[in-house]
């Protein structure tokens, strides 16, 4: 009885014990359309300002009634589609409150920006991949 | 007798599994960290204020000239305000990478708010000028330099409040101007704001 009682005790040690110090990295699952979710892309847009860098703007929706906080992650791309290197492509976050509408806005990293792809996800999920090709 | 082994047996499992418990060590994927955030500052704030800054930089226009040309940019003095030994380089190199890739601003190692930079530089001149074993039409010329037009300062600031018994926040506040060097006009200025909340017992420095 008592070695029944102190192996439960050992498990319950080691159970504690089990430490995650590197998170799973799931296969991230890719959802075309940017509306098959509660989070929708209602209108995305670039310009080309007088200085030469690019702006884009994307309105969202997040129709869902629990506030949620967005990454995204916005890479430009030059005239011959080559990503252009920047600390401003890596994941960001974006707060979408329920119910409301939710915007992003970035800027080129340098001046030879000529379209730009965005990625919005929730935890490991991408829930919305899009480019903007200028039109 | 009997109880005497068993206690060994199980106290030896025991030790045994535990010491398989030590936490392993494992490179950390730069790109997708889902780690634990910690109480100090951590590379991931110091990117998401870089990032922040570089594209508010951008975005005002502020190194922008009208004629298309270049800015010439030094780094003044950026404060660490903080309990944490902090290189404020790992903030300020990340926002001189990204200004240098824009295209529209260089930065000049020859003036700092602590002498020049890079102290070759000013140091092969003098000692290379008029020197006989080197060709002097190699050497860098008198005037050559550039003077620069801006400069960048900043700040980063900690303050640590109790909210209960157990718990505590902490808050980084990250400054930075970019100032018009013949005006004396800060010509953009921004702040982040990084918010922690945790244990009593997390020490942020």
């Amino acid at each position: 009885m008592k070695l029944i009682g102190l192996t439960v005790f050992v498990i319950f040690i080691l159970t504690g014990c089990s430490k995650s110090v590197e998170p799973d990295s799931s296969i991230v699952k890719v959802i075309d359309g940017c509306g098959n979710s509660d989070i929708n892309i209602i209108d995305i847009k670039g310009l080309k300002k007088a200085d030469g860098f690019m702006q884009a703007q994307v309105i969202g929706e997040n129709s869902s009634n629990s506030y949620q906080v967005l990454e995204y992650r916005v890479v430009w791309l030059d005239k011959d589609g080559f990503k252009i290197e920047s600390i401003l492509s890596k994941w960001n976050r974006v707060p979408a409150y329920e119910n409301q509408p939710f915007h992003i806005n970035a800027i080129s990293p340098s001046t030879r920006a000529k379209t730009f792809r965005l990625y919005i996800k929730r935890d490991k999920e991408v829930i919305c991949d899009k480019q903007y090709n200028g039109q | 007798m009997r109880q005497t082994i068993q206690w060994t047996i199980i106290l030896g499992i025991t030790g045994f599994l535990l010491s398989g418990c030590a936490t392993k060590t494992t490179n950390i994927d730069m790109n997708n960290d889902r780690g634990e955030a910690v109480m100090g500052l951590d590379y991931r704030d110091f990117q998401g204020a870089a990032q922040d800054m570089i594209k508010s930089l951008i975005s005002s226009g502020a190194v922008s000239k009208k004629d298309g040309s270049r800015y010439v940019l030094a780094v003044s003095r950026v404060v660490n305000d903080t309990m944490q030994h902090i290189d404020t380089d790992q903030l300020v190199k990340k926002i001189r990478v990204g200004l240098l890739r824009s295209g529209k601003v260089v930065v000049t190692t020859a003036v700092g708010a602590k002498g020049a930079e890079d102290k070759m530089a000013m140091k092969t001149r003098k000692e290379l000028r008029g020197n006989e074993e080197f060709d002097q039409k190699t050497v860098a010329g008198k005037g050559r330099m550039i003077a620069p037009d801006l400069s960048l300062s900043g700040k980063i600031l900690q303050r640590n409040i109790r909210v209960d018994s157990s718990t505590q926040r902490v808050e980084y506040y990250f400054q930075m101007s970019l100032t018009d060097i013949k005006t004396g006009l800060a010509f953009w200025e921004d702040e982040r704001v990084i918010g922690k909340r945790g244990s009593n017992k997390s020490v942020a420095w």
